[in-house]
């Protein structure tokens, strides 16, 4: 058994004190960034990097990138159990995974079993991380020995798959999704080009010679946006907070909720898996399912707890799955898998077919922490419930202004210079701006971080075909990656044109 | 929707994938060893935006009306202080150093937000630019702008 055997090599560096100590920290800090309103998933995450840097500054290149991952994807899973708990308490959800949450959380919460609704929340999502997991580790293997046989123009077909995957259904309007994403890659473009040693756009200032830092600006667009967005529009958290009095659910709700929170993890999984249709998809689908399937769907909506089990075990079996093409073929497919994309690209390690080849080490540590980090959560939100509960009372006079100055330390730590600060300020307000009239974020980033992959592998395939750009539909694979991309944007249009309703993904 | 502004947009996005186009024609068109240069892919997504925003720009001509939302104005006073703060921030903090650049941004970032309780604020923000500049600096080794000469440390 080949990825059994792996995997035991990856529990082996996952339980080194060390990573044991960055998976707490990173699930911590996950579950956190969950309950506090204003700062979601992608913003943590982004958040997150420059200070992991510092922190694994000491240990050699190998250990520190996977230090570092480990706790960048804690932040992330721990963010989708932390997301329920304010849709629960307070009818806000922490993140937008949590959306459908609040439609039977809060009511339950409202007949006093807000503890039961927690809970619950908190078992289905470490069911639905564990056989996420189970799925991660028995597909990783023979999905990045497939994608090992691609050519370049393959490469660049799969690629640009994932842009129109994550730009089709992001957002209102696909026009302003594509235009996000080719005003990323031609970001990406900046700076010294790494075949030829041309400078491209640089001006003649030596800051932009090495390009435009992509922790920059994911950390200005994400996390200084949400916070500028938080000042203007007053977003302060308002309403009575539930009490929490029993926590433990009874063998009845466990019976109530086994089935929704397998249905909801296995949905979740499946939609992880699919480039860009993210977790906020995922456990609307869930709970759409399981109201179908029930036997009294006039519950749903006045506190049936099927209806909390579903939507967050699919959320967080969906940031599981999500990992999968990720690691595998290098391609996110949702907003934070990008920016722990780009995170893994500043340790020089490159997330794809290869990884799993030159870095086992990451790729299956990362894995094994993933199984640690999930019961370590189960640990913090059963019986810390309250304590984390108490978090959305943080006043944001005080939380604002201290995320402000995270954000510009941690940029500032990592890139020692000025520039990149004002640049980080200026990608904050224009994020804020653009992303309130529904130019979504995600493909900017993901078009950054692909860029430069797609332009290498673009070149190495019009290079060996002298220039003819028919290599990309001569190639039966890419041939089938640039139709199924063709359509992925083509369908949800004509389906509007027809009068349909598309469901809509929102970033996450 | 707003038309404004994503007129406005399509607009400045325009010209951004004109500029690129037009800067693209600058690059060399060739690499050794390869007769697909570096001008290729932001020449290609130059043109791209420029019909993307063409496209969006046609787009705003058949929203709807806008409906005036009913929401509160945005509170643009707050938002602008404390973005001038934080540009005062990082343009000074090379300057006067980390910790006292830190410190007074936190102080009127707290302030602006609500004003009063001096005492924990005045409390927060020197323990948060002390401790960060420790944390950082004595345990992890790492670099940040110490205390300005001037004052003598």
């Amino acid at each position: 058994m080949d990825a059994f055997h792996y995997l035991l090599n990856g529990f082996a560096t996952a339980l080194q004190w060390q990573n044991i100590i960055f998976a707490f920290v990173g699930v911590l800090i996950g579950t956190v960034v969950g309950v506090l309103p204003g700062i979601g998933p992608i913003s943590g995450v982004a958040l997150l990097i420059p200070v992991t840097a510092s922190l694994t500054g000491g240990l050699p290149p190998e250990e520190a990138a996977t230090s570092a991952i480990i706790l960048l994807a804690g932040v992330y899973y721990g963010a989708m159990y932390g997301g329920s708990t304010t849709s629960i308490l307070l009818n806000t959800p922490g993140e937008s995974s949590s959306v459908v949450t609040v439609l039977d959380g809060y009511p339950m919460a409202k007949q006093g079993r807000a503890g039961v609704a927690l809970a619950i929340a908190a078992i289905g999502s470490f069911v639905a991380g564990i056989v996420s997991l189970v799925g991660l580790v028995f597909l990783a293997e023979p999905l990045s020995n497939v994608a090992l046989k691609l050519s370049p123009a393959d490469e660049f077909s799969l690629m640009i798959l994932g842009l129109c995957a994550l730009s089709g259904l992001a957002g209102k309007s696909v026009t302003k999704a594509l235009i996000m994403t080719v005003f990323g890659l031609l970001l990406a473009t900046i700076g010294m080009d790494n075949v030829s040693g041309v400078a491209r756009f640089t001006f003649e200032m030596p800051e932009l010679y090495s390009g435009l830092e992509f922790l920059t600006i994911a950390v200005g667009v994400f996390a200084l946006g949400e916070v500028f967005k938080t000042i203007l529009e007053r977003d302060a958290n308002e309403g009575e907070i539930a009490k929490i009095s029993r926590i433990l659910p009874t063998k009845q709700d466990l019976k109530e909720s086994a089935g929704p929170i397998i249905r909801g993890s296995l949905v979740g999984f499946f939609k992880g898996i699919v480039p860009g249709s993210g977790a906020t998809l995922a456990s609307f689908l869930a709970y759409l399912l399981e109201k179908k399937i029930s036997k009294n769907p006039e519950k749903f909506g006045k506190g049936a707890i099927a209806g909390v089990a579903a939507p967050e075990s699919a959320n967080n079996a969906a940031s599981g799955g999500a990992m999968i093409p990720l690691l595998t073929l290098g391609i996110p497919g949702t907003g934070t898998t990008a920016v722990l994309m780009g995170a893994l690209i500043m340790y020089n390690v490159q997330p794809g077919p290869l990884l799993f080849d030159e870095h086992p080490t990451i790729a299956w540590g990362l894995i094994a922490s993933m199984f640690i980090g999930n019961l370590m959560l189960l640990i913090l939100n059963m019986p810390l419930v309250k304590v984390f509960a108490k978090l959305i009372e943080t006043p944001p006079k005080y939380l604002i202004p201290m995320i402000v100055a995270i954000s510009i330390f941690g940029v500032y730590a990592v890139r020692v210079s000025v520039f990149d600060l004002v640049l980080l300020l200026i990608c904050g307000v224009v994020g804020y701006f653009l992303a309130k009239n529904d130019f979504p974020m995600a493909p900017l980033v993901l078009g950054l971080v692909l860029g430069p992959m797609i332009e290498n592998n673009l070149r190495r395939a019009l290079t060996t075909s002298n220039g003819d750009f028919s290599i990309f539909i001569e190639k039966p694979v890419s041939l089938v990656f640039l139709i199924i991309s063709v359509l992925w944007i083509t369908v949800p249009l004509i389906m509007k044109m027809r009068g349909k309703k598309v469901v809509v993904n929102v970033e996450g | 929707m707003s038309k404004t502004f994503d007129r406005y947009a399509s607009l400045l996005f325009l010209v951004l994938g004109a500029a690129f186009l037009i800067g693209s024609q600058n690059i060399s068109s060739s690499a050794y060893g390869s007769n697909v240069g570096p001008n290729i892919f932001p020449m290609g997504l130059g043109s791209l935006l420029v019909l993307l925003s063409l496209r969006l720009f046609y787009e705003t001509f058949k929203y709807k009306q806008e409906e005036k939302k009913e929401g509160q104005a945005l509170d643009y006073k707050r938002f602008l202080i404390i973005l001038g703060a934080a540009l005062l921030y990082v343009l000074l903090m090379e300057e006067i150093g980390y910790v006292v650049s830190t410190f007074l941004f936190l102080l009127v970032g707290f302030q602006t937000m609500s004003k009063g309780k001096w005492l924990s604020t005045l409390l927060i923000s020197g323990a948060f630019s002390f401790g960060i500049y420790f944390l950082y600096v004595n345990v992890l080794d790492g670099t940040l702008p110490g205390l300005p000469t001037w004052l003598g440390f």
